[in-house]
């Protein structure tokens, strides 16, 4: 009899033969090595372009939204767009997290800590562009529902715009915690690592006094699946919130009941796709390919496909219901503002079907979804495609709509609109590569948690295990 | 005991002279504002106007000294009171609008002593409160910033003293007087009077835009050189042979009132007149009429000869093509079929085209019917031959002395090198003019003139129709009115007030009838009779033969026509008409040559059937620029494609290319067409044949706001934003248009399929929703437009600009879709592509009872009044502009930068908005803005209010008469305005108003654009009815062959 059982479908999670010892070195010696130049010259690159960001909103905000070029007909164009692609992107991190945990996902362990980076990053990101889109943006607090002298004035509990607000306020809020509560643990293993007192005094602060005693992990067992359960409804809420600023309008093309699923899927599918080019750089340059496997990202590859699939099947829903509604304004909106290749933006139809439908197609196949090229260039490629999807939401809608009087010029960015994009990755990356060097990009403890069931390690003891005559067995093991 | 005396001074001591005095005098300085016994305050040596001068402007001046980074604006209350002043209430002055020929009777409103805006003046019989654009705007004009301050010579300062002197110590032998049109009469006995003086001097009158032809074949077949009054309010049938009449041609103010009559459709009893209109350029007139021919500029007099055989019931000759034939039969059928009751215009300058046209209105009886000759129009009087002869005498040397006034020939002669060479010889060339324009610019003395608004005057506009002139502020600069200057030269010491006084005392039955004149503002003496005159037809054979002997052109024609808002160029430095889209082409800033759909194809290689060019051309701004070279002169214009335009004929506009001392907003903008024109000997020609046209390559860039005109498209015929439909549809089915809004209405109400069209009109508002619905008692303010008498003139586009202080943005900005205007005038195309039918529709906020923009601000800025008010709340908007993303008709205006200076942010506006917009921005610009509306700042949204101040004004007014409101309490800015009274406006609710009664008798025509949204629009429209055979009415069809036939993807 053997007791022998390998999976041959699951793959270890972790490779090698790691021990908790070497788990740690792994993990924490970027943090206690000098930078390399390599990361110096990333840095500087992003901070750069962050700079560059900060100078576009200054323009806006002296000059007005003049400096964009949005008008009368187009009121929302690069601004909402990026908005609603960061918050996709920021996605995958509580996906990874919180929904990964409930349904006891294993492999998740070696992404979730750079995915919720990611994930609180990438809101914040978001954030700013609702913020500065405002005409009027030293006014911003009048959205915030507090108490105030000017009589009975309170915010428009009826506004989409305001239910982002809170949407999105709250899952950053939980996101940060969950992110946070997760790095206690490691936080206290790189302070009792630390070699300076002042690595030890901050650390020692950023860890609340861990010590890891049995009681601490009780809590945080349960903080964690408290957290959990609150950020999976999350996941659904902030973008089904962010899909009703435009399914509740009055404008074809956003008026649409099919968006909150759609724009979840869509949604997760972007937050995938970019939790993969993060990863990907961060296993190469870091060298956790061990801890971040070929399995991690042919799982994730799976769900880029399954969600892709989803975005693509909502797209043709929507050209259908164009054609079967007869309503004769959704018809132009969809047939041709959009899916009419020589109208004016539909270029940017087809280079969302290409990149969002067309493409991920090709990770049907196994050899594909284990390219780390293949996924890496994919990954790209997909998050172009959703910048187009929202971009195509928002701009081919409105600026042919209603009265053919209207109908605008044609919209394109003006070099600060541009430039608070980029701003925006700029602040991104800032935030990653400070992140990537002074916290530990893999959660160290979870990864041990699931060595003992994973990996060459699992093996070699299994097979040690194996070895053994059942009497041993059950003596060692019988108490 | 003796009582002690105390002492503050040695003076009051020694009680000297000089402390006595000073004692006396302590509080006993005259209040500059009274005036001494007996006189009126106006004859004070300070009067009220004074007063109220130099507080409005002191006020403005420290308000602008004050402005630093963050502005404290200082309003100083009176210390003392003028009687019959309140603050905050403003007063009214009866006044005239007079620039070159164009007389309209106004009120001018001011506020706390400064002219804030032009309102009609009910009491004239010829507008009847109707104004244009022109009219609208020409309060801006006295806030110039580029007016002329003081008297020059050489350009150098001078006082009006010196300048006299000098001028007096200069004029030698004869002297020239040289005015555009002169309507006032008592100008007309001074500018007499100084020709006494100097024997051998003469009064030549020169019009930009000549009606010679007019004066000179009315001379020909009635005996009198002048113009007569138009009657289209008479006529069933009108035949326009490219007279702009409602535009530009003659007195449009006038008869865009007259045609609207005709135009006016009694549901019970629907009829209308017919207008047929021939044309080469597309125009208002043309956009507005029944049915519309095309043809070269050339076949006019073809036209016209083969028009005057027809009414005669001889055949048609001399006309090739089968559509302009039929088009002249139908024409001639119309105009016999309603003898007396017809009549036939042409804009031509041509004498013998007048004259067959006079011949023609003699055959179909319009004199003393739809032409009056009891009632001379005196606005326009210039006869080309005349200043061409001056010209050749200036050039002689044999001038000596020129005084100019209004003329401006130096821009709007068409060989002004030839005046510009002339006027060098004339030793003292003396110009009134206000402002530097391109004559006064080359004249040694000017002596510029008061602003309309600043002046006394009168006007007989028409024999026995006077309009006076009051000022209703002073002065602003060292200017003097130029009749004052007459008399001075004259040697007369009276002043111009008094000369107008006793002119018209005497006249008036003493100085209560001339108070009561300047009262009312309007002095009728007609007595209505309409007099047929005499038509002598001697000439008209010798007209007919020189028209058949008038040679064809194989080539493109020119056509240079004036723009409705520009003119002949007396609009180009006013920013409001600068940024008023034009009518017809939807274009601001910018003169262009206009090329026809058909002509685009082979030129321009742009198909606008073809869906991806016709796409590409409406959303580039960029338009391919064309060389237009008419006998070795050229001019370099970009190209519009302007459907409605003959198929061998481009347009250039006028009145552009003007100098850059008028102003900033004249100054770059467009290219000067008058140096195309031509003269054929005794007339200018506004035509030119054999022109050629080349593509540069390069490209222009031409501010449109509105880029796309159909509203049929590939995937369906957009009814629910516009209906029209012709007299015989309607006559056949009243109840079409309601079937149709019933058709749309029934699948927004569930159930709806069992519902008839009436039940389905009724219940929407109750069923469309899964919402209850609430009453609306009180007030409910609601607005009805009617298609049919709108003809797009852009009159209350330009009011609403002055109402509301609706920023100027500049081209630039216009270009990029950031204009501002709160209404704006849509305007459709259907039908054929190369002469579609056109129907303009006002668009302005909807106040929809149901707004979607009302529930997506998240901070409640925007929000429903219990009237009925879509309101919009400045300084709660924090300017996220999803209500103007979420609202279907595109109302809602964004201020993209600092338009106002209005801003938290000090020194934002330097390179970023235009030097136009800086202008307005000028303390002395901003005294045109209206107290009573907020100057939006940065960042906010705006739009239309429905004149909330006016509102609330009417509602006190009603309210301390303890009075229900009435219709008379309020009128809205554009509704004043509109020449045709095409909008209505008021209380819905209340049974007697306007609106209740327009909505209720006209349940055929009437309806809501978009109305299957549910959005409960407040504003209703009445559908454009045409009166022609064609069924243009119906679904898809032709309409969409010709256009976007669109291959999908």
């Amino acid at each position: 009899m053997h007791l022998k059982y390998e999976s041959q479908l699951r793959e270890p999670l972790v490779y090698g033969d790691k021990t908790y010892k070497q788990v740690t070195e792994d993990i924490v010696r970027p943090i206690e090595a000098k930078p390399t130049k390599l990361w110096y010259i990333g840095f500087y690159i992003a901070v750069a372009l962050l700079m560059f960001g900060v100078y576009s909103v200054y323009r806006e905000v002296t000059y007005g939204i003049g400096q964009w070029n949005l008008n009368k007909t187009v009121g929302w164009g690069w601004d909402i767009t990026n908005f609603v692609w960061w918050v996709g992107i920021g996605h995958a991190g509580t996906l990874i997290s919180a929904i990964l945990l409930l349904f006891r996902q294993g492999w998740r362990t070696g992404v979730n800590r750079a995915a919720e980076a990611m994930t609180i990053f990438a809101v914040m990101c978001a954030g700013q562009f609702p913020i500065f889109h405002m005409g009027r943006v030293w006014m911003a607090f009048f959205v915030l529902p507090y108490p105030n002298t000017r009589g009975p004035l309170w915010v428009n509990f009826n506004s989409p715009l305001l239910w982002d607000v809170f949407a999105i306020s709250t899952y950053f809020t939980v996101s940060l915690l969950f992110w946070y509560s997760g790095l206690i643990p490691d936080f206290a293993t790189v302070r009792d690592r630390a070699f300076t007192k002042l690595r030890k005094k901050l650390y020692g602060v950023a860890s609340f006094g861990w010590t890891g005693s049995t009681k601490h992990w009780q809590r945080h067992e349960s903080l964690s699946l408290v957290l959990a359960g609150l950020s999976t409804p999350l996941v659904l809420s902030v973008h089904t919130i962010v899909s009703f600023d435009f399914a509740t309008s009055v404008i074809p093309g956003w008026h649409t009941t099919i968006f909150p699923p759609y724009f979840v899927a869509g949604a997760i599918f972007s937050g995938f796709a970019m939790v993969q080019t993060l990863m990907i750089i961060v296993r190469k340059v870091f060298g956790m390919e061990d801890y971040v496997t070929i399995g991690h990202i042919e799982a994730m590859n799976k769900v880029i496909v399954l969600t892709g699939s989803i975005v693509g099947i909502a797209y043709l829903t929507e050209l259908f219901m164009g054609w079967y509604s007869q309503n004769k304004y959704e018809g132009y909106t969809f047939w041709y503002s959009r899916a009419y290749l020589f109208s004016p933006y539909g270029w940017s139809y087809w280079g969302m079907m290409a990149c969002n439908v067309l493409s991920p197609q090709i990770f049907w196949f196994r050899k594909m979804r284990r390219n780390i090229f293949v996924t890496f260039f994919m990954s790209i490629i997909v998050n172009i495609g959703m910048w187009f999807e929202r971009f195509v939401i928002i701009v081919t809608s409105l600026y042919r709509d209603y009265l053919p009087s209207s109908w605008s010029v044609y919209y394109s960015p003006t070099i600060w609109e541009i430039g608070f994009y980029a701003g925006t990755f700029g602040l991104f990356f800032t935030c990653f590569f400070l992140f990537a060097k002074y916290f530990p990009v893999i959660a160290i403890a979870e990864i041990k948690y699931v060595l003992k069931t994973t990996g060459e390690g699992y093996k070699n003891q299994m097979a040690g295990i194996e070895e053994q005559p059942l009497e041993d067995f059950v003596h060692q093991h019988a108490h | 005991m003796e009582q002690k005396k105390h002492w503050q001074s040695f003076g009051e001591l020694n009680q000297s002279e000089a402390y006595n005095k000073e004692v006396k005098d302590e509080f006993n300085e005259d209040l500059p504002f009274v005036a001494e016994e007996g006189n009126s305050f106006l004859d004070a040596k300070a009067p009220r106007r004074d007063f109220l001068k130099y507080l409005g402007f002191s006020t403005a001046a420290a308000a602008a000294a004050a402005s630093c980074e963050m502005p404290i604006k200082k309003a100083i209350p009176f210390a003392n009171k003028p009687e019959d002043v309140v603050p905050g209430v403003a007063k009214y002055y009866a006044t005239t609008y007079v620039q070159d020929g164009d007389a309209v009777s106004i009120l001018a409103k001011v506020r706390d002593g400064r002219p804030i805006k032009i309102e009609g003046n009910d009491l004239s019989p010829i507008t009847k409160g109707g104004t244009s654009a022109r009219v609208q705007a020409a309060v801006l004009d006295l806030y110039d910033t580029a007016r002329l301050r003081f008297p020059t010579i050489d350009g150098k300062e001078v006082t009006f003293e010196a300048a006299d002197k000098a001028i007096a110590a200069n004029i030698t032998g004869s002297v020239v007087i040289l005015t555009s049109t002169v309507v006032s009469p008592s100008t007309k006995a001074v500018i007499n009077q100084l020709l006494a003086k100097y024997p051998g001097s003469k009064h030549v009158t020169y019009d930009a835009v000549s009606y010679s032809a007019m004066l000179l074949a009315n001379e020909a077949t009635n005996g009198v050189r002048a113009i007569p009054s138009y009657r289209f309010d008479n006529a069933k049938a009108i035949v326009s042979l490219g007279a702009d009449f409602l535009g530009t041609w003659i007195s449009p103010v006038e008869f865009a009132r007259q045609y609207a009559a005709g135009k006016k459709i009694d549901e019970k009893n629907p009829e209308m007149s017919k207008h047929i209109h021939f044309e080469s350029v597309a125009s208002l007139t043309g956009s507005n009429a029944d049915e519309k021919y095309l043809h070269r500029p050339s076949e006019t007099g073809a036209i016209a000869a083969a028009l005057l055989s027809a009414v005669n019931g001889q055949a048609i000759t001399g006309i090739t093509d089968a559509k302009l034939k039929s088009g002249i039969e139908k024409a001639a059928k119309a105009l016999t079929a309603h003898k007396g009751a017809a009549l036939v215009v042409a804009g031509s300058n041509d004498v013998n085209i007048q004259i067959i046209v006079n011949a023609i209105n003699n055959a179909i009886g319009a004199a003393g019917t739809t032409i009056n000759w009891a009632e001379i129009d005196y606005t326009r009087a210039g006869i080309d031959a005349e200043f061409a002869k001056l010209v050749d005498e200036m050039n002689a040397g044999a001038v000596g002395t020129v005084l100019i006034h209004g003329a401006n020939p130096v821009y709007s002669w068409h060989d002004a090198e030839k005046v510009k060479a002339g006027l060098k010889k004339v030793k003292t060339s003396v110009s009134f003019a206000a402002k530097v324009d391109e004559t006064a610019d080359l004249c040694k003395f000017v002596l510029p003139d008061n602003h309309f608004l600043e002046s006394w005057g009168d006007a007989e506009i028409k024999s026995g129709h006077f309009s006076f002139i009051q000022p209703t502020i002073s002065p602003l600069f060292k200017t003097r009115q130029w009749q004052d200057s007459l008399l001075k030269l004259a040697g007369s010491n009276e002043d111009y007030l008094a000369y107008l006084k006793n002119f018209w005392s005497a006249k008036l039955g003493g100085v209560a009838g001339w108070d009561k004149a300047l009262q009312d503002g309007v002095v009728t003496t007609s007595t209505g009779v309409v007099s047929g005159g005499n038509f002598n037809s001697a000439a008209v054979a010798g007209a007919v033969a020189a028209i058949n002997t008038a040679k064809k052109s194989g080539k493109i024609e020119l056509v240079l026509y004036q723009k409705v808002g520009i003119g002949a160029g007396q609009g180009a430095s006013n920013p409001w008409l600068q940024e008023l889209p034009d009518p017809v082409t939807r274009a601001t800033w910018d003169n262009y040559v206009i090329v026809s759909p058909a002509m685009a194809k082979t030129l321009l290689d742009i198909d606008l059937n073809n869906g991806g060019q016709a796409d590409a051309y409406e959303v580039n701004p960029p338009k391919k620029v064309v060389k237009v070279t008419v006998d070795g002169k050229t001019i370099e214009l970009p190209a519009l494609i302007i459907p409605g335009t003959d198929a061998n004929t481009i347009g250039i506009a006028v009145g552009y290319g003007r100098s850059e001392k008028l102003g900033k907003a004249a100054a770059g903008v467009g290219k000067n067409a008058f140096a195309l024109a031509c003269t054929n000997g005794s007339t200018v020609s506004y035509t030119c044949a054999d022109v050629t046209v080349v593509v540069t390559g390069e490209t222009y860039p031409v501010a449109l706001t509105q880029t796309h005109s159909r509203y049929d498209t590939a995937q369906g015929n957009r009814t629910e934003v516009m209906k029209e439909l012709t007299l015989a549809e309607y006559k056949h089915k009243p109840s079409e248009i309601r079937d149709e809004r019933a058709k749309e209405l029934r699948g927004q109400i569930s159930g709806g399929e069992k519902l008839n069209n009436e039940e389905v009109l009724e219940k929407f508002e109750a069923k469309g929703t899964i919402y209850p619905v609430y009453d609306r008692p009180g007030i409910k303010w609601g607005m009805n437009v009617d298609l049919n008498t709108c003809n797009g003139c852009g009159a209350c586009v330009v009011a609403c600009n002055a109402e509301n202080n609706v920023s100027v943005v500049g081209k630039p900005e216009v270009l990029r879709g950031h204009e501002m205007h709160w209404l704006r005038i849509d305007r459709y195309y259907s039908g054929d592509m190369e002469n579609p039918n056109v129907v303009f529709q006002p668009l302005m906020c909807q106040h929809c009872d149901n707004a979607p923009c009302e529930n997506v601000c998240p901070v409640a800025a925007t929000n429903h009044s219990s009237e009925g008010l879509n309101q919009m709340t400045y300084n709660r908007c924090i300017g996220t502009r999803y209500c103007a993303n979420n609202c279907p008709y595109k109302v809602r205006r964004f201020n993209w930068a600092d338009y106002t200076g209005a801003d938290s942010f000090g020194d934002n506006q330097r390179g970023e908005v235009n030097d136009v917009v800086l202008d307005m921005n000028d303390d002395l610009t901003r005294m045109v803005l209206n107290p009573d509306v907020t100057v939006r700042s940065r960042g906010v949204i705006e739009k239309c209010s429905f004149c909330v101040q006016r509102l609330q004004e009417g509602k006190l007014q009603a309210k301390k008469d303890s009075r229900p409101l009435a219709d008379s309490d309020v009128k809205v800015a554009c509704q004043q305005a509109c020449p045709t009274n095409a909008i209505t406006f008021g209380n819905a609710n209340s049974k007697e108003s306007a609106i209740h009664i327009v909505r209720k008798e006209t349940p055929n025509r009437q309806f809501y654009v978009l109305e299957q949204l549910h959005v409960m629009p407040g504003v209703s429209y009445l559908a454009k009815v045409r009166n022609s055979e064609e069924v243009a009415h119906h679904e898809g069809g032709s309409d969409k062959a010709a256009h976007e036939t669109k291959e999908h993807a």
